[in-house]
């Protein structure tokens, strides 16, 4: 079985409305971040999370009520799971009066439904601002590596373009957490260390996809004239495209399946994770190359790559 | 193209080892089934003691499940460094008290370690360190130096008394680390009351022995409070209206007032307050006004046990008490938590060292008929009359609810106080109800992943697929392997990092399948195609799997907890996948190649 084999499309050709695709993408995000901002989860905002699990089937409206008059603070939405509720509220060290003040509420006001507490998350102010710290210096760390590395192997040329893709890629799933942040009541979208987690898969994924095509470029490339770039890096684009296509895929469908069955402390990285892997790869294919191309055309610099194919 | 030996020397060699590691945890999955298969006790009590050393040994190699699996608690500690300065100062005044306050409220949102904070703030006033701390002719730097080596000192110390009290508790497998230099990270597995284990914790157990004052005083302080928060009352709404729960039985020759709405006053002198209105008291105790009012060396504390009063409603006693200790906790050597003499009271017995004996002695001596209050992280347990010199240092703590709380403070005491208190600041608890329910999700994610894209690599390539999916296999096995091997233990996240792997490792599989097609349909024969989408695929493959190591060792370098767990997945699987997707599978088609089996058509 084959797809798209033998293709001939001229992505340059494209590459301008690529560009304004792009960038309309990543100001429509930036416009959301600016004004809706995002749904911060409890590792970087601080607080505590119960999630507490009933026996029969009960109404949201009907627990906030009994946890309101048993003078529990905090919002109460549903949990990705069955019977489940979600209760965030400020935080406490002190997890041991809010478990006692919530059995307490649900066993006296709803006696004939058996309840848990499955699950208990608090972080303190200190500790969310290191995370939040943490996370800012491992994106950073990360696409200086992966600008090092690309630099080393390729040439400052091509690494810059990977590291701007993936600048697009991760800003661009930014903007789609805050566009979509609480919308949906099976994934709230909150960003947490899992969402960062999930960017620096995105990083490395969506370099993979870039070092292919830019590994068939320097294979083509070497001795030519710069009036051949056009036309060799668009046959390098289409010869690279079922690999790049199928390697997004199983990666793809991997992610799918842990977003479907992996159950809700999952799912927002699942679709972080999934929505990265697509726009990395059509940002590999039109983003990243073009872009190599447009600086080697407006400069008028000759390619000069480091390393080659082993052959 | 040829089976290079010491390649499939080492595919036998990882296998193996692979497969050994993984052993015990088949073993030990295989034997708790047998052992729930068994309808009675008996029959599995007499599997169980034919094969103890195998079941232990089974299970202490096997696989670890995560907290979050097994269902656990993570806590995340921090001492709290304020206190333990405030503790080795002294010449504390207002000045002082009100620096160190805003030392407090900038630490708890601040990272900059409490000592930098203390010595800016300390410096902004124009004020030096040794005016407070140690010698006065020590310069700023070297009480920085001292306090720095305490605060490391008490971390330490907290470490090993925490340790003590888990132990004692008796906890499979706690595992207790320190962060930095105030932060202790606690594991805990198979909690079955997570409420008692906070409270064993968190508390500094800081055992005093302190004289009462007359009642009198107790009395006159209280007007004097009293007619300041009228006075307050007066000028603005601050305090919250609280009156009621005033029984109508209870004499009172004190009422009106924000204080005496709440405290009723009896005939003998004893003051106490009604339950519902112990935070409001507790908390105008702490404010800094209410302190300057009461003397410099006494202190207002309530009772840690409610009193029920003739109406029949709870009351907690207050106690005016000597600030300074008679008598400390450092002073114990043995606590036992045991029953009154007179009958159902739990109580803890407690014996002094030879030091404390004798200035115990030497204390009771000289108040006989007097009361000493036993607190007990500034509640105040019993406060009974000394009746005789005691000269054996025993003492006792009653006043206590239940077997259990004794039992708890018996472990507290003998592990001795924290140097200074400590908080929970971070807290992730998973019951073991959803922990079972993460493994379900987990596994079925594995499964589905794996089926997913074996099925997919299978219809794409055909044979080829065939190689893909036994190098699937094998990584799969070398992570999981080598978590074991390592006692790292295997999380949700981990899990989706495992799930992620499959499909990335397929990846370096599909770029060398697809260059041996090009190669193929530029007309090479199999083996020369074959050879060449190794050859040529391999620097794509080295760089890919290069980015993605360096992003999981930096996710694991910077995260926590959760995130790590999928960082060390991850990272194990891309290095495992340049092993199977490279090594294993050009041996396959090696062997294929040499037997005749591979045609053009065997790559889709």
């Amino acid at each position: 079985m084959r797809i798209l084999h033998n293709t001939t499309i001229d992505f340059l050709k494209y590459r301008k409305v690529a560009y304004g695709i792009s960038i309309a993408l990543i100001v429509v995000g930036l416009v959301s971040l600016l004004f809706k901002g995002l749904n911060y989860g409890i590792d970087f905002r601080g607080g505590s999370e119960v999630v507490v699990r009933f026996e029969k089937d009960i109404d949201v409206s009907r627990v906030r009520s009994v946890l309101k008059e048993a003078g529990v603070s905090g919002t109460l939405k549903q949990y990705g799971m069955d019977r489940s509720f979600l209760l965030s509220t400020v935080f406490s060290g002190e997890t041991n009066e809010l478990k006692t003040l919530i059995d307490n509420a649900v066993r006296d006001r709803m006696p004939d439904n058996a309840h848990e507490i499955v699950r208990i998350e608090s972080v303190g102010p200190t500790i969310a601002s290191d995370l939040k710290w943490a996370a800012f210096k491992a994106l950073l760390a990360a696409l200086a590596a992966i600008l090092l590395y690309v630099g080393i192997r390729f040439e400052f040329k091509f690494a810059t373009a990977g590291v701007i893709a993936i600048f697009h890629d991760v800003l661009i799933v930014l903007g789609l957490f805050s566009i979509l942040g609480g919308i949906f009541s099976f994934m709230p979208l909150e960003m947490d260390q899992s969402i960062i987690a999930a960017f620096l898969t995105v990083a490395g994924y969506s370099i993979t996809d870039t070092v292919v095509v830019y590994d068939r470029i320097r294979e083509r490339i070497r001795g030519r004239k710069p009036s051949e770039y056009e036309a060799i890096i668009n046959q390098s684009l289409n010869q690279t495209l079922s690999r790049t296509i199928i390697t997004s895929g199983t990666t793809l469908l991997t992610v799918l399946v842990l977003f479907i069955f992996a159950g809700p402390a999952i799912r927002g990285f699942a679709f972080a994770v999934f929505a990265g892997i697509l726009i990395g790869t059509y940002s590999s294919v039109f983003v990243a190359a073009p872009l190599v191309y447009d600086w080697l055309r407006v400069t008028k610099s000759t390619v000069k790559l480091r390393g080659g194919s082993a052959s | 193209m040829k089976n290079k030996p010491f390649n499939l020397f080492l595919i036998v060699l990882v296998s193996i080892v692979s497969i050994w590691s993984l052993w015990p945890s088949w073993r030990d999955y295989s034997l708790s089934k047998q052992l729930d298969s068994y309808a009675s006790a008996e029959d599995s009590l007499k599997f169980t003691l034919s094969h103890r050393d195998e079941i232990e040994n089974a299970r202490k190699k096997s696989l670890k499940l995560g907290l979050d699996l097994k269902g656990g608690m993570h806590l995340v500690m921090e001492v709290d460094q304020v206190d333990l300065f405030e503790q080795k100062a002294w010449n504390k005044d207002a000045k002082f008290n009100e620096i160190m306050e805003r030392v407090r409220r900038s630490s708890l949102t601040s990272n900059a370690s409490v000592i930098d904070l203390t010595v800016s703030e300390f410096r902004k006033e124009n004020i030096r360190l040794s005016r407070y701390f140690y010698d006065i002719r020590n310069s700023d730097r070297e009480i920085t130096d001292k306090l720095r080596k305490e605060a490391e000192d008490a971390l330490a110390r907290a470490r090993e008394i925490i340790r003590n009290r888990i132990d004692q508790y008796g906890v499979a497998e706690p595992v207790i680390t320190t962060q930095g230099n105030r932060r202790l990270i606690i594991e805990l597995a198979g909690i079955a009351d997570e409420n008692r284990v906070r409270n064993l914790l968190k508390g500094t157990a800081k055992l005093e022995f302190k004289l009462l004052r007359e009642s009198d005083v107790l009395l006159r302080v209280l007007d004097k409070l009293n007619s300041s928060l009228v006075a307050q009352r007066a000028l603005s709404f601050g305090v919250p209206d609280t009156s009621g729960a005033v029984p109508q039985a209870v004499s009172q020759n004190r009422s009106g007032g924000p204080l005496y709405d709440v405290l009723t006053v009896m005939d003998n002198g004893s003051v106490y307050v009604h339950e519902d209105s112990r935070d409001f008291v507790t908390k105008l105790f702490r404010r800094s006004d209410i302190k300057a009012l009461v003397p410099q060396d006494s202190e207002l504390l309530l009772a840690a046990r409610p009193d029920q009063l003739q109406d029949g409603q709870n009351y907690y006693p207050v106690f005016l008490l000597r600030k300074t200790a008679e008598l400390t906790g450092g002073v114990i050597t043995e606590a036992k938590a045991t029953f009154s003499a007179e009958g159902a009271q739990p109580e803890v017995l407690m014996e002094m060292n030879s030091e404390g004996t004798a200035k115990w002695a030497r204390i009771t001596g000289a108040n006989i008929g007097k009361r000493i209050a036993i607190v007990l992280d500034g509640a105040v347990y019993s406060a009974p009359v000394v009746q005789s010199k005691i000269p054996n240092g025993n003492s006792v703590i009653n006043g206590i609810e239940s077997v259990e709380e004794a039992k708890d403070l018996e472990i507290v005491l003998k592990a001795g106080a924290l140097p200074a208190p400590v908080r929970i600041i971070e807290e992730r608890t998973v019951g073991p109800s959803l922990g079972a329910d993460y493994i379900r999700a987990g596994m079925i994610s594995l499964i589905s992943g794996f089926l997913a894209v074996s099925m997919f690599m299978l219809v794409y390539y055909r044979v080829a697929g065939v190689a893909a999916n036994a190098a699937v296999v094998l990584n799969i096995l070398i992570v999981l392997s080598v978590l074991a091997g390592f006692s790292a233990s295997l999380s949700l996240p981990g899990i989706a990092g495992i799930v992620l792997t499959i499909g990335m490792a397929v990846d370096a599989n599909v770029l060398i399948y697809e260059r041996i097609r090009e190669e193929l349909s530029e007309g090479k024969s199999i083996v020369s195609a074959v050879t060449a989408g190794y050859d040529k695929a391999f620097s794509s493959i080295l760089d890919s799997h290069v980015t993605t190591l360096a992003s999981a060792y930096l996710l694991y370098t910077f995260g926590i907890g959760p995130v790590q767990g999928f960082a060390v997945t991850l990272m194990i699987g891309t290095a495992a996948s340049l092993f199977t997707a490279i090594v294993v599978t050009k041996e396959i088609f090696a062997f294929m190649l040499s037997k005749n089996m591979l045609s053009a058509k065997s790559f889709g």
